[in-house]
């Protein structure tokens, strides 16, 4: 029986963010966004989905009066990306087998 | 990057293989702090071995300039923290480590200026005094302990956070640095004490000096490829 991969991260950008901070301790929105070649506008609604879902943790602060988001992988966050790796596995090896 | 496009198993994996190695790899350190203390104990290492060897004096402890470099390295630290825009996991551990080696060097530098003194007044009260003897004149005379070949001991302490910080960020020229400052700790432990002042300043040199230089050479290259 295939596991179904989670909506929340089999999404490209989605995807990308949470492979970058399951390396990482934490990052800037910047950081995220040079690494993802995305637009500020639809990385700012693809991180508040996944904030949403409690994957990340999104701190707001102000730095030298400029202000900045940094993210972090919560718990529920890696066991959601370990999972989806899992499941993703399965359905390779399915192909292979098949 | 789109958000739309559907992925398949494929894609998804791939995706996710190559942002973690960007995120793995596409950092580096601007080598500052390396650069900057190797500049010190190299100058130091140097300058107390020249000293020595020719006889003169600079008219100061040259490694009081220890001291002084950590007023640059305080503001060199508050500026990467300002201007850091990832931070990886091995960093919180190498950072760890670095400030662990800070503490244990005053710490060994306040066993080495204590405990000469502290011994001989240890000695005096259980009514014990130590004497050296010229073995041509046959006089003796009171001897204040020192601690034998203090420099190998520092030579000892640096290799550590350099090994460990090389192995942990996977950088070869700090895991070069550190195995050769074991190597000059060894050598250390044979070789008179102005040899033990070079071999620190070479030290330096090769743990600090040119693994910071390689570091930034790196970091300029990155930055210019960002720009």
């Amino acid at each position: 029986m295939f596991k179904e991969l989670d909506p929340i991260l089999h999404s490209q950008l989605r995807l990308a963010v949470m492979s970058l901070l399951i390396a990482v301790k934490e990052a800037d929105f910047t950081y995220i966004r040079e690494k993802t070649n995305s637009t500020a506008g639809n990385l700012s609604v693809q991180v508040q989905k996944l904030k949403e879902a409690g994957y990340i943790d999104v701190l707001k602060q102000f730095k030298d009066n400029y202000p900045q988001t940094t993210c972090k992988i919560t718990p529920k966050g890696i066991e959601a990306f370990e999972e989806y790796v899992k499941a993703l596995q399965q359905y390779l090896q399915a192909g292979k087998e098949g | 990057m789109e958000d739309q496009k559907p992925l398949t198993e494929q894609e998804s994996l791939e995706l996710i293989t190559k942002m973690i190695h960007k995120a793995k790899n596409g950092f580096h350190e601007s080598g500052t702090s390396a650069i900057l203390w190797g500049t010190v104990v190299g100058i130091a290492g140097l300058v107390s071995f020249s000293e020595i060897q020719w006889n003169f004096s600079i008219g100061f402890d040259i490694w009081l300039i220890t001291l002084i470099a950590i007023i640059p390295q305080i503001v060199i630290s508050i500026r990467q923290a300002r201007q850091r825009k990832v931070v990886k996991y091995e960093e919180s551990s190498v950072n760890a480590i670095w400030l662990v080696f800070g503490i244990s060097i005053f710490a060994l530098s306040f066993y080495n200026n204590v405990i000469p003194a502290i011994s001989d007044k240890f000695f005096a009260a259980d009514g014990f005094e130590l004497l050296i003897k010229n073995t041509k004149t046959g006089e003796s005379k009171h001897f204040v302990p020192y601690i034998l070949s203090a420099s190998s001991l520092f030579l000892l302490l640096y290799g550590m956070p350099t090994l460990a910080t090389g192995i942990a960020t996977k950088f070869r020229p700090m895991i070069i640095g550190g195995i050769l400052c074991y190597i000059y700790f060894l050598i250390s432990c044979y070789t008179p004490s102005k040899y033990d002042l070079l071999l620190n300043g070479i030290a330096g040199i090769t743990n600090w000096l040119i693994p910071g230089l390689i570091l930034r050479a790196c970091y300029l290259k990155e930055r210019k490829e960002n720009v």
